[in-house]
Protein backbone atom coordinates (compact mmCIF):
# COMPACT_ATOMS: atom_id res chain seq x y z
CA UNK A 1 0.00 0.00 0.00
CA UNK A 2 2.83 2.39 0.88
CA UNK A 3 4.64 1.64 -2.36
CA UNK A 4 1.38 2.15 -4.24
CA UNK A 5 1.04 5.57 -2.56
CA UNK A 6 4.56 6.39 -3.73
CA UNK A 7 3.84 5.22 -7.29
CA UNK A 8 0.61 7.25 -7.41
CA UNK A 9 2.51 10.32 -6.17
CA UNK A 10 5.11 9.86 -8.94
CA UNK A 11 2.47 9.29 -11.62
CA UNK A 12 0.52 12.33 -10.49
CA UNK A 13 3.49 14.71 -10.49
CA UNK A 14 4.48 13.54 -13.99
CA UNK A 15 0.91 13.94 -15.25
CA UNK A 16 0.63 17.42 -13.73
CA UNK A 17 3.89 18.56 -15.35
CA UNK A 18 2.97 17.22 -18.78
CA UNK A 19 -0.52 18.73 -18.61
CA UNK A 20 0.29 22.05 -16.95
CA UNK A 21 3.26 22.68 -19.19
CA UNK A 22 1.49 21.33 -22.30
CA UNK A 23 3.28 23.81 -24.53
CA UNK A 24 6.59 22.34 -23.41
CA UNK A 25 5.25 18.82 -23.98
CA UNK A 26 4.04 19.73 -27.47
CA UNK A 27 7.31 21.52 -28.28
CA UNK A 28 9.22 18.41 -27.27
CA UNK A 29 7.10 16.21 -29.57
CA UNK A 30 7.38 18.67 -32.47
CA UNK A 31 11.16 19.10 -32.03
CA UNK A 32 11.76 15.35 -31.94
CA UNK A 33 9.53 14.92 -34.98
CA UNK A 34 11.37 17.67 -36.90
CA UNK A 35 14.73 16.09 -36.12
CA UNK A 36 13.33 12.80 -37.39
CA UNK A 37 12.12 14.42 -40.63
CA UNK A 38 15.57 15.91 -41.24
CA UNK A 39 17.26 12.55 -40.66
CA UNK A 40 14.70 10.56 -42.64
CA UNK A 41 14.55 12.77 -45.71
CA UNK A 42 18.31 13.37 -45.50
CA UNK A 43 18.84 9.62 -45.58
CA UNK A 44 16.37 9.26 -48.46
CA UNK A 45 18.30 11.82 -50.44
CA UNK A 46 21.65 10.16 -49.62
CA UNK A 47 20.32 6.75 -50.63
CA UNK A 48 19.25 8.33 -53.90
CA UNK A 49 15.64 7.24 -53.99
CA UNK A 50 12.18 8.29 -52.96
CA UNK A 51 10.91 7.44 -49.47
CA UNK A 52 8.88 4.68 -51.06
CA UNK A 53 11.66 2.65 -52.65
CA UNK A 54 14.64 2.53 -50.31
CA UNK A 55 13.66 -0.62 -48.48
CA UNK A 56 14.54 -1.71 -44.97
CA UNK A 57 17.17 0.99 -44.40
CA UNK A 58 14.61 3.73 -43.99
CA UNK A 59 12.32 1.56 -41.92
CA UNK A 60 15.35 0.85 -39.77
CA UNK A 61 15.73 4.59 -39.31
CA UNK A 62 12.15 4.84 -38.04
CA UNK A 63 12.75 2.04 -35.53
CA UNK A 64 16.19 3.32 -34.52
CA UNK A 65 14.88 6.84 -34.04
CA UNK A 66 12.01 5.57 -31.94
CA UNK A 67 14.38 3.63 -29.67
CA UNK A 68 16.74 6.60 -29.48
CA UNK A 69 13.87 8.92 -28.45
CA UNK A 70 12.77 6.48 -25.79
CA UNK A 71 16.32 5.93 -24.55
CA UNK A 72 16.93 9.66 -24.40
CA UNK A 73 13.80 10.21 -22.32
CA UNK A 74 14.71 7.27 -20.10
CA UNK A 75 18.16 8.39 -19.16
CA UNK A 76 17.15 12.06 -18.90
CA UNK A 77 14.60 11.12 -16.21
CA UNK A 78 17.44 10.04 -13.97
CA UNK A 79 20.38 12.20 -14.97
CA UNK A 80 18.81 15.59 -15.71
CA UNK A 81 16.09 14.77 -13.20
CA UNK A 82 18.65 14.30 -10.45
CA UNK A 83 20.32 17.61 -11.32
CA UNK A 84 16.97 19.41 -11.25
CA UNK A 85 16.06 17.91 -7.88
CA UNK A 86 19.43 18.92 -6.43
CA UNK A 87 19.04 22.44 -7.82
CA UNK A 88 15.62 23.01 -6.31
CA UNK A 89 16.55 21.38 -3.00
CA UNK A 90 14.04 18.55 -3.13
CA UNK A 91 16.59 15.77 -3.54
CA UNK A 92 17.23 15.60 0.19
CA UNK A 93 13.50 15.38 0.83
CA UNK A 94 13.20 12.45 -1.56
CA UNK A 95 16.17 10.86 0.12
CA UNK A 96 14.35 11.01 3.44
CA UNK A 97 11.51 8.77 2.28
CA UNK A 98 11.15 5.78 4.61
CA UNK A 99 10.60 3.63 1.53
CA UNK A 100 14.20 4.28 0.51
CA UNK A 101 15.68 6.48 -2.17
CA UNK A 102 16.15 3.45 -4.42
CA UNK A 103 12.40 2.80 -4.50
CA UNK A 104 11.61 6.48 -4.89
CA UNK A 105 13.83 6.49 -7.98
CA UNK A 106 12.64 3.17 -9.40
CA UNK A 107 8.98 4.13 -9.08
CA UNK A 108 9.74 7.48 -10.65
CA UNK A 109 11.32 5.59 -13.53
CA UNK A 110 8.15 3.44 -13.78
CA UNK A 111 5.89 6.51 -13.80
CA UNK A 112 8.00 8.20 -16.45
CA UNK A 113 8.12 5.02 -18.51
CA UNK A 114 4.33 4.93 -18.76
CA UNK A 115 4.05 8.55 -19.92
CA UNK A 116 7.12 8.32 -22.16
CA UNK A 117 5.57 5.28 -23.84
CA UNK A 118 2.48 7.35 -24.69
CA UNK A 119 4.62 10.17 -26.08
CA UNK A 120 6.74 7.76 -28.12
CA UNK A 121 3.58 6.16 -29.54
CA UNK A 122 2.40 9.62 -30.68
CA UNK A 123 5.79 10.34 -32.26
CA UNK A 124 5.86 6.89 -33.88
CA UNK A 125 2.42 7.38 -35.40
CA UNK A 126 3.52 10.78 -36.72
CA UNK A 127 6.67 9.23 -38.18
CA UNK A 128 4.80 6.38 -39.82
CA UNK A 129 2.08 8.69 -41.14
CA UNK A 130 4.60 11.10 -42.67
CA UNK A 131 6.85 8.49 -44.24
CA UNK A 132 4.07 6.18 -45.30
CA UNK A 133 5.87 3.25 -43.72
CA UNK A 134 3.33 1.52 -41.53
CA UNK A 135 5.27 -0.83 -39.32
CA UNK A 136 3.99 -3.90 -37.53
CA UNK A 137 2.81 -2.90 -34.02
CA UNK A 138 2.58 -6.24 -32.25
CA UNK A 139 2.08 -4.83 -28.76
CA UNK A 140 2.51 -8.15 -26.95
CA UNK A 141 5.91 -8.67 -28.53
CA UNK A 142 6.99 -5.05 -28.44
CA UNK A 143 6.26 -4.14 -24.81
CA UNK A 144 8.68 -6.71 -23.29
CA UNK A 145 11.30 -5.97 -25.94
CA UNK A 146 11.05 -2.21 -25.39
CA UNK A 147 11.20 -2.70 -21.61
CA UNK A 148 14.28 -4.89 -21.89
CA UNK A 149 15.97 -2.56 -24.37
CA UNK A 150 15.25 0.61 -22.43
CA UNK A 151 16.43 -1.01 -19.18
CA UNK A 152 19.97 -0.51 -20.52
CA UNK A 153 19.28 3.21 -21.00
CA UNK A 154 17.96 3.40 -17.43
CA UNK A 155 21.20 1.75 -16.31
CA UNK A 156 23.14 4.52 -18.05
CA UNK A 157 20.76 7.05 -16.51
CA UNK A 158 21.39 5.69 -13.02
CA UNK A 159 25.15 5.88 -13.61
CA UNK A 160 24.96 9.46 -14.85
CA UNK A 161 22.53 10.40 -12.08
CA UNK A 162 25.02 9.05 -9.56
CA UNK A 163 27.80 11.07 -11.19
CA UNK A 164 25.58 14.16 -10.95
CA UNK A 165 25.15 13.57 -7.20
CA UNK A 166 28.90 13.70 -6.64
CA UNK A 167 30.28 15.94 -9.38
CA UNK A 168 27.20 18.16 -9.88
CA UNK A 169 28.10 19.68 -13.22
CA UNK A 170 27.90 16.79 -15.66
CA UNK A 171 25.76 18.45 -18.31
CA UNK A 172 28.49 18.32 -20.98
CA UNK A 173 28.91 14.59 -20.50
CA UNK A 174 25.14 14.16 -20.70
CA UNK A 175 25.01 15.99 -24.01
CA UNK A 176 27.81 13.90 -25.49
CA UNK A 177 26.07 10.77 -24.29
CA UNK A 178 23.02 11.57 -26.45
CA UNK A 179 25.19 10.92 -29.48
CA UNK A 180 26.90 7.90 -27.95
CA UNK A 181 23.41 6.37 -27.70
CA UNK A 182 23.12 6.71 -31.49
CA UNK A 183 26.30 4.66 -31.85
CA UNK A 184 24.89 1.97 -29.56
CA UNK A 185 21.65 1.83 -31.53
CA UNK A 186 23.34 1.79 -34.94
CA UNK A 187 26.21 -0.52 -33.89
CA UNK A 188 27.04 -2.70 -36.90
CA UNK A 189 27.31 -5.99 -35.06
CA UNK A 190 26.90 -7.92 -38.30
CA UNK A 191 30.65 -7.60 -38.77
CA UNK A 192 31.56 -6.74 -35.16
CA UNK A 193 29.62 -9.34 -33.14
CA UNK A 194 30.82 -8.09 -29.75
CA UNK A 195 28.79 -4.94 -30.33
CA UNK A 196 25.58 -6.84 -29.61
CA UNK A 197 26.62 -6.64 -25.96
CA UNK A 198 26.42 -2.84 -25.96
CA UNK A 199 23.33 -1.35 -24.34
CA UNK A 200 20.39 -0.75 -26.73
CA UNK A 201 22.16 -2.45 -29.62
CA UNK A 202 20.66 -5.95 -29.72
CA UNK A 203 17.29 -4.73 -28.42
CA UNK A 204 16.95 -2.29 -31.33
CA UNK A 205 17.60 -5.12 -33.81
CA UNK A 206 15.01 -7.36 -32.17
CA UNK A 207 12.44 -4.55 -32.08
CA UNK A 208 13.24 -4.02 -35.76
CA UNK A 209 12.66 -7.72 -36.44
CA UNK A 210 9.17 -7.39 -34.96
CA UNK A 211 8.26 -4.04 -36.48
CA UNK A 212 9.86 -4.40 -39.90
CA UNK A 213 9.93 -8.16 -40.56
CA UNK A 214 6.64 -8.81 -38.80
CA UNK A 215 8.00 -11.51 -36.51
CA UNK A 216 6.61 -12.19 -33.04
CA UNK A 217 8.59 -12.43 -29.82
CA UNK A 218 8.35 -16.22 -29.92
CA UNK A 219 9.75 -16.33 -33.44
CA UNK A 220 12.89 -14.43 -32.48
CA UNK A 221 16.10 -16.48 -31.91
CA UNK A 222 15.91 -17.59 -28.24
CA UNK A 223 19.66 -17.06 -27.88
CA UNK A 224 19.29 -13.40 -28.86
CA UNK A 225 16.38 -12.90 -26.45
CA UNK A 226 18.39 -14.47 -23.63
CA UNK A 227 21.39 -12.27 -24.42
CA UNK A 228 19.05 -9.25 -24.39
CA UNK A 229 17.64 -10.24 -20.98
CA UNK A 230 21.15 -10.74 -19.59
CA UNK A 231 22.31 -7.51 -21.19
CA UNK A 232 19.46 -5.51 -19.69
CA UNK A 233 19.92 -7.05 -16.26
CA UNK A 234 23.67 -6.35 -16.31
CA UNK A 235 23.44 -2.73 -17.51
CA UNK A 236 20.50 -1.89 -15.28
CA UNK A 237 22.11 -3.65 -12.32
CA UNK A 238 25.53 -2.09 -12.85
CA UNK A 239 24.00 1.36 -13.32
CA UNK A 240 21.95 1.01 -10.16
CA UNK A 241 24.93 -0.33 -8.21
CA UNK A 242 27.08 2.56 -9.39
CA UNK A 243 24.28 4.95 -8.41
CA UNK A 244 24.19 3.48 -4.88
CA UNK A 245 27.99 3.79 -4.64
CA UNK A 246 27.93 7.42 -5.78
CA UNK A 247 25.06 8.06 -3.36
CA UNK A 248 27.21 6.67 -0.57
CA UNK A 249 30.10 8.95 -1.58
CA UNK A 250 27.70 11.93 -1.72
CA UNK A 251 26.45 11.11 1.79
CA UNK A 252 29.97 10.72 3.09
CA UNK A 253 31.01 14.08 1.65
CA UNK A 254 27.73 15.77 2.59
CA UNK A 255 26.96 16.58 -1.03
CA UNK A 256 23.34 15.48 -1.36
CA UNK A 257 21.94 18.95 -0.83
CA UNK A 258 24.62 20.83 -2.71
CA UNK A 259 24.50 22.08 -6.20
CA UNK B 1 9.10 11.87 29.68
CA UNK B 2 10.51 9.42 27.13
CA UNK B 3 13.56 10.27 25.10
CA UNK B 4 12.66 10.31 21.43
CA UNK B 5 15.91 11.52 19.92
CA UNK B 6 19.30 10.69 21.33
CA UNK B 7 22.62 11.55 19.76
CA UNK B 8 25.63 9.81 21.28
CA UNK B 9 29.25 10.77 20.56
CA UNK B 10 28.44 11.74 16.99
CA UNK B 11 31.57 12.57 15.01
CA UNK B 12 31.94 13.72 11.43
CA UNK B 13 35.19 14.55 9.68
CA UNK B 14 35.14 15.75 6.08
CA UNK B 15 38.03 14.39 4.09
CA UNK B 16 39.75 16.82 1.76
CA UNK B 17 42.05 16.25 -1.15
CA UNK B 18 45.67 17.02 -0.26
CA UNK B 19 44.68 18.60 3.03
CA UNK B 20 43.94 17.66 6.60
CA UNK B 21 40.38 16.47 7.25
CA UNK B 22 38.00 19.05 8.70
CA UNK B 23 36.36 18.07 11.97
CA UNK B 24 32.75 19.20 11.59
CA UNK B 25 31.38 17.67 14.78
CA UNK B 26 33.32 16.01 17.54
CA UNK B 27 31.59 13.57 19.91
CA UNK B 28 28.35 15.53 19.98
CA UNK B 29 25.84 14.11 22.46
CA UNK B 30 22.42 15.29 23.55
CA UNK B 31 18.92 13.95 24.00
CA UNK B 32 15.47 15.34 23.23
CA UNK B 33 12.40 14.15 25.08
CA UNK B 34 8.97 13.54 23.56
CA UNK B 35 7.20 16.76 22.53
CA UNK B 36 10.15 18.87 23.67
CA UNK B 37 11.28 21.81 21.52
CA UNK B 38 15.05 22.18 21.62
CA UNK B 39 17.17 24.87 19.98
CA UNK B 40 20.46 23.92 18.39
CA UNK B 41 22.65 27.01 18.42
CA UNK B 42 26.13 27.85 17.33
CA UNK B 43 28.08 30.27 15.18
CA UNK B 44 28.51 29.66 11.44
CA UNK B 45 30.47 26.49 10.83
CA UNK B 46 29.90 25.22 14.36
CA UNK B 47 28.38 21.96 13.12
CA UNK B 48 24.63 22.55 13.51
CA UNK B 49 23.65 21.64 9.95
CA UNK B 50 25.99 18.65 9.92
CA UNK B 51 24.38 17.39 13.13
CA UNK B 52 20.88 17.85 11.71
CA UNK B 53 21.76 16.22 8.40
CA UNK B 54 23.39 13.28 10.17
CA UNK B 55 20.16 12.76 12.14
CA UNK B 56 18.18 13.01 8.90
CA UNK B 57 20.43 10.37 7.31
CA UNK B 58 21.67 12.80 4.67
CA UNK B 59 25.26 12.78 5.90
CA UNK B 60 27.12 9.68 6.99
CA UNK B 61 28.78 10.11 10.37
CA UNK B 62 32.22 8.63 11.05
CA UNK B 63 31.23 7.36 14.45
CA UNK B 64 28.59 7.69 17.11
CA UNK B 65 24.96 6.69 17.41
CA UNK B 66 21.65 8.32 16.57
CA UNK B 67 18.61 6.83 18.28
CA UNK B 68 15.17 7.78 17.03
CA UNK B 69 12.41 6.39 19.19
CA UNK B 70 14.45 3.29 19.97
CA UNK B 71 15.75 2.79 16.42
CA UNK B 72 19.44 3.24 15.64
CA UNK B 73 19.19 5.42 12.55
CA UNK B 74 22.42 4.38 10.89
CA UNK B 75 21.69 0.67 11.18
CA UNK B 76 18.01 0.90 10.24
CA UNK B 77 17.72 4.03 8.11
CA UNK B 78 14.33 3.22 6.56
CA UNK B 79 12.67 2.62 9.92
CA UNK B 80 14.33 5.73 11.28
CA UNK B 81 13.00 7.81 8.38
CA UNK B 82 9.48 6.89 9.44
CA UNK B 83 10.16 8.90 12.55
CA UNK B 84 11.87 12.02 11.26
CA UNK B 85 11.18 14.82 8.79
CA UNK B 86 13.24 17.91 8.12
CA UNK B 87 12.95 21.41 6.80
CA UNK B 88 16.30 22.37 5.37
CA UNK B 89 17.45 25.62 3.75
CA UNK B 90 14.31 27.70 4.13
CA UNK B 91 12.14 28.02 1.05
CA UNK B 92 13.84 25.26 -0.92
CA UNK B 93 12.54 21.71 -0.36
CA UNK B 94 9.34 22.29 -2.34
CA UNK B 95 8.37 21.84 -5.99
CA UNK B 96 8.00 25.35 -7.34
CA UNK B 97 5.91 24.25 -10.30
CA UNK B 98 3.33 22.53 -8.11
CA UNK B 99 0.62 24.20 -6.04
CA UNK B 100 0.71 24.02 -2.22
CA UNK B 101 -1.93 21.26 -2.21
CA UNK B 102 -0.08 19.27 -4.88
CA UNK B 103 3.18 19.65 -2.94
CA UNK B 104 1.53 18.42 0.25
CA UNK B 105 -0.04 15.47 -1.53
CA UNK B 106 3.26 14.55 -3.17
CA UNK B 107 5.24 14.61 0.07
CA UNK B 108 2.54 12.56 1.79
CA UNK B 109 2.92 10.02 -1.02
CA UNK B 110 6.70 10.00 -0.68
CA UNK B 111 6.20 9.04 2.95
CA UNK B 112 3.91 6.20 1.86
CA UNK B 113 0.61 7.84 2.90
CA UNK B 114 -2.37 7.41 0.55
CA UNK B 115 -3.71 10.89 -0.20
CA UNK B 116 -7.27 9.90 0.71
CA UNK B 117 -6.14 9.04 4.22
CA UNK B 118 -4.33 12.32 4.86
CA UNK B 119 -6.72 14.67 3.04
CA UNK B 120 -8.17 16.02 6.28
CA UNK B 121 -4.70 16.65 7.70
CA UNK B 122 -3.66 18.43 4.50
CA UNK B 123 -6.74 20.65 4.84
CA UNK B 124 -5.74 21.37 8.44
CA UNK B 125 -2.19 22.30 7.44
CA UNK B 126 -3.45 24.60 4.69
CA UNK B 127 -5.61 26.35 7.30
CA UNK B 128 -2.86 26.42 9.93
CA UNK B 129 -0.37 28.07 7.60
CA UNK B 130 -2.87 30.50 5.98
CA UNK B 131 -2.42 28.93 2.56
CA UNK B 132 -6.13 28.56 1.79
CA UNK B 133 -6.28 31.46 -0.67
CA UNK B 134 -3.23 30.21 -2.50
CA UNK B 135 -3.73 26.47 -2.38
CA UNK B 136 -4.12 26.27 -6.16
CA UNK B 137 -1.38 28.78 -7.06
CA UNK B 138 2.03 27.58 -8.25
CA UNK B 139 4.52 27.67 -5.38
CA UNK B 140 6.85 29.85 -7.44
CA UNK B 141 4.19 32.58 -7.42
CA UNK B 142 4.03 32.66 -3.62
CA UNK B 143 5.94 35.13 -1.45
CA UNK B 144 9.11 33.84 0.16
CA UNK B 145 7.39 33.68 3.53
CA UNK B 146 4.55 31.61 2.11
CA UNK B 147 7.00 29.31 0.37
CA UNK B 148 8.75 28.79 3.67
CA UNK B 149 5.46 28.08 5.41
CA UNK B 150 4.65 25.60 2.67
CA UNK B 151 8.04 23.92 3.08
CA UNK B 152 7.29 23.58 6.80
CA UNK B 153 3.84 22.17 6.04
CA UNK B 154 5.44 19.66 3.64
CA UNK B 155 7.72 18.48 6.44
CA UNK B 156 4.71 18.19 8.76
CA UNK B 157 2.54 16.26 6.30
CA UNK B 158 4.92 13.34 6.68
CA UNK B 159 3.45 12.96 10.19
CA UNK B 160 6.68 11.95 11.86
CA UNK B 161 7.39 12.06 15.57
CA UNK B 162 10.53 14.18 15.20
CA UNK B 163 10.82 17.35 13.18
CA UNK B 164 14.19 18.90 12.34
CA UNK B 165 14.15 22.56 11.37
CA UNK B 166 17.35 24.05 9.98
CA UNK B 167 17.16 27.84 9.82
CA UNK B 168 13.41 28.02 9.16
CA UNK B 169 13.36 31.84 9.16
CA UNK B 170 16.53 32.34 7.12
CA UNK B 171 16.34 35.19 4.62
CA UNK B 172 12.92 36.41 5.71
CA UNK B 173 12.12 40.05 6.39
CA UNK B 174 11.06 41.01 9.92
CA UNK B 175 7.34 40.79 9.27
CA UNK B 176 7.43 37.45 7.46
CA UNK B 177 9.83 36.05 10.02
CA UNK B 178 7.32 37.06 12.69
CA UNK B 179 4.51 35.32 10.80
CA UNK B 180 6.48 32.09 10.47
CA UNK B 181 7.53 32.32 14.10
CA UNK B 182 3.88 32.62 15.02
CA UNK B 183 3.09 29.52 12.95
CA UNK B 184 5.96 27.64 14.58
CA UNK B 185 4.77 28.72 18.01
CA UNK B 186 1.27 27.52 17.29
CA UNK B 187 2.67 24.23 16.12
CA UNK B 188 4.88 23.87 19.17
CA UNK B 189 1.99 24.79 21.44
CA UNK B 190 -0.06 21.92 20.05
CA UNK B 191 2.61 19.67 21.54
CA UNK B 192 2.30 17.05 18.83
CA UNK B 193 5.90 16.99 17.71
CA UNK B 194 9.38 16.72 19.08
CA UNK B 195 11.32 19.54 17.47
CA UNK B 196 15.03 20.21 17.07
CA UNK B 197 15.46 23.70 15.67
CA UNK B 198 18.62 25.39 14.50
CA UNK B 199 18.49 29.12 13.96
CA UNK B 200 20.54 32.27 14.12
CA UNK B 201 17.38 34.14 15.01
CA UNK B 202 17.48 34.21 18.80
CA UNK B 203 13.96 35.60 19.00
CA UNK B 204 12.69 32.44 17.35
CA UNK B 205 14.68 30.23 19.69
CA UNK B 206 13.76 32.20 22.81
CA UNK B 207 10.11 32.23 21.74
CA UNK B 208 9.75 28.57 20.94
CA UNK B 209 12.43 26.48 22.60
CA UNK B 210 12.39 25.25 26.16
CA UNK B 211 15.99 24.11 26.04
CA UNK B 212 19.08 24.90 23.99
CA UNK B 213 22.11 22.93 22.97
CA UNK B 214 24.97 25.22 21.99
CA UNK B 215 27.65 23.84 19.70
CA UNK B 216 30.94 25.56 19.11
CA UNK B 217 33.81 24.22 17.02
CA UNK B 218 31.91 20.98 16.62
CA UNK B 219 31.47 20.36 20.33
CA UNK B 220 28.55 20.78 22.67
CA UNK B 221 29.42 23.57 25.09
CA UNK B 222 26.04 24.11 26.73
CA UNK B 223 22.97 21.93 27.12
CA UNK B 224 20.47 23.58 29.45
CA UNK B 225 17.00 25.04 29.76
CA UNK B 226 16.62 28.60 28.42
CA UNK B 227 15.21 29.73 31.79
CA UNK B 228 18.25 28.32 33.63
CA UNK B 229 20.66 30.11 31.32
CA UNK B 230 18.82 33.39 31.78
CA UNK B 231 18.86 32.90 35.55
CA UNK B 232 22.55 32.09 35.50
CA UNK B 233 23.47 35.08 33.40
CA UNK B 234 21.14 37.40 35.27
CA UNK B 235 23.32 36.92 38.36
CA UNK B 236 26.43 38.13 36.56
CA UNK B 237 24.95 40.70 34.17
CA UNK B 238 25.24 44.26 35.52
CA UNK B 239 24.09 47.59 34.23
CA UNK B 240 25.85 50.76 35.45
CA UNK B 241 24.14 54.11 34.93
CA UNK B 242 26.63 56.99 34.98
CA UNK B 243 26.22 60.75 35.10
CA UNK B 244 27.39 62.46 31.87
CA UNK B 245 29.67 61.04 29.17
CA UNK B 246 32.82 59.01 29.81
CA UNK B 247 36.18 60.50 29.02
CA UNK B 248 37.90 58.68 26.16
CA UNK B 249 40.83 57.49 28.29
CA UNK B 250 38.53 55.81 30.81
CA UNK B 251 36.50 54.23 28.03
CA UNK B 252 39.70 52.74 26.55
CA UNK B 253 40.83 51.46 29.96
CA UNK B 254 37.48 49.79 30.61
CA UNK B 255 37.41 48.14 27.18
CA UNK B 256 40.99 47.00 27.52
CA UNK B 257 40.24 45.25 30.80
CA UNK B 258 36.73 44.01 29.85
CA UNK B 259 36.59 43.52 26.08
CA UNK B 260 32.98 42.22 26.12
CA UNK B 261 31.66 45.24 28.00
CA UNK B 262 29.03 47.25 26.10
CA UNK B 263 28.83 51.04 26.29
CA UNK B 264 25.92 53.21 25.26
CA UNK B 265 25.20 56.86 25.94
CA UNK B 266 22.56 59.56 25.74
CA UNK B 267 23.28 63.30 26.05
CA UNK B 268 23.48 63.21 29.85
CA UNK B 269 23.94 59.56 30.72
CA UNK B 270 26.29 56.68 29.98
CA UNK B 271 25.28 53.05 30.39
CA UNK B 272 27.69 50.17 30.84
CA UNK B 273 26.48 46.59 30.38
CA UNK B 274 28.95 44.05 31.63
CA UNK B 275 29.05 40.39 32.42
CA UNK B 276 31.16 40.15 35.56
CA UNK B 277 32.28 36.79 36.80
CA UNK B 278 32.59 37.57 40.48
CA UNK B 279 32.67 40.32 43.08
CA UNK B 280 36.31 41.19 42.42
CA UNK B 281 35.51 42.15 38.82
CA UNK B 282 32.68 44.35 40.08
CA UNK B 283 35.12 46.12 42.41
CA UNK B 284 37.58 46.50 39.55
CA UNK B 285 34.97 48.32 37.45
CA UNK B 286 34.05 50.51 40.43
CA UNK B 287 37.70 51.35 41.04
CA UNK B 288 38.23 52.31 37.40
CA UNK B 289 35.13 54.50 37.42
CA UNK B 290 36.17 56.13 40.69
CA UNK B 291 39.68 56.78 39.36
CA UNK B 292 38.14 58.33 36.25
CA UNK B 293 36.10 60.67 38.41
CA UNK B 294 32.79 59.32 37.18
CA UNK B 295 29.62 59.74 39.17
CA UNK B 296 27.58 56.55 39.43
CA UNK B 297 23.79 57.05 39.37
CA UNK B 298 22.82 53.42 39.81
CA UNK B 299 24.02 49.81 39.55
CA UNK B 300 21.60 47.01 38.86
CA UNK B 301 21.26 43.52 37.50
CA UNK B 302 20.46 43.48 33.83
CA UNK B 303 17.87 41.09 32.34
CA UNK B 304 19.92 39.23 29.72
CA UNK B 305 18.37 37.95 26.51
CA UNK B 306 19.32 34.73 24.82
CA UNK B 307 21.36 36.51 22.18
CA UNK B 308 23.65 38.05 24.80
CA UNK B 309 23.94 34.75 26.61
CA UNK B 310 24.78 32.99 23.37
CA UNK B 311 27.42 35.57 22.46
CA UNK B 312 28.98 35.45 25.90
CA UNK B 313 29.21 31.66 25.78
CA UNK B 314 30.57 31.48 22.26
CA UNK B 315 33.04 34.33 22.69
CA UNK B 316 34.14 32.90 25.98
CA UNK B 317 34.81 29.66 24.23
CA UNK B 318 36.67 31.32 21.42
CA UNK B 319 39.02 33.14 23.70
Amino acid sequence: MRYLALLIAQLKIRYIYLKRYYFDTLSMIVTIFLVFLIIFFGATWLLGGTPGDTGDTLEGIVVGFMVWTFALMAYSTLSWGMIEEAQQGTLEQLYMSPLGFGWVTILRVAAHFIFNLLIVIVILLLMMGTTGRWLNLDVLSLIPLVLLTIAGAYGIGFFMGGLALVFKRVQSALQILQFVLVIFIAAPFGWMPFMRFLPLSLGTRLIGAVMIDGRTLLELPPGDVLVLIANSAVYFGLGFLAFKLFEDVARDRGLLGHY
Amino acid sequence: MDTVLEVKDLTKRYRRRRAEPVMAIDRVSFAVRKNEVVGLLGPNGAGKTTTIKCIAGLIKANSGEIWLDGIEAQRQPKRAMERVAALLEGNRNIYWRLTPRENLEFFAGIQGHMVGKVKRYIDELIELFDLKDKEHTSARMLSRGMQQKLALACALVRQTEVLLLDEPTLGLDVETSYELRHALKQMAARGERTILLSSHDMHVVEDICERVVIINNGRVVVDDRVSNLIKLFRASAYRFELEGRLVEQLELKLKERFPLLALSATDHRTYIDADLKDGSELYEVLDLLKAGGTQIKSIGHKEPDLEEIFLAIVRGQLE
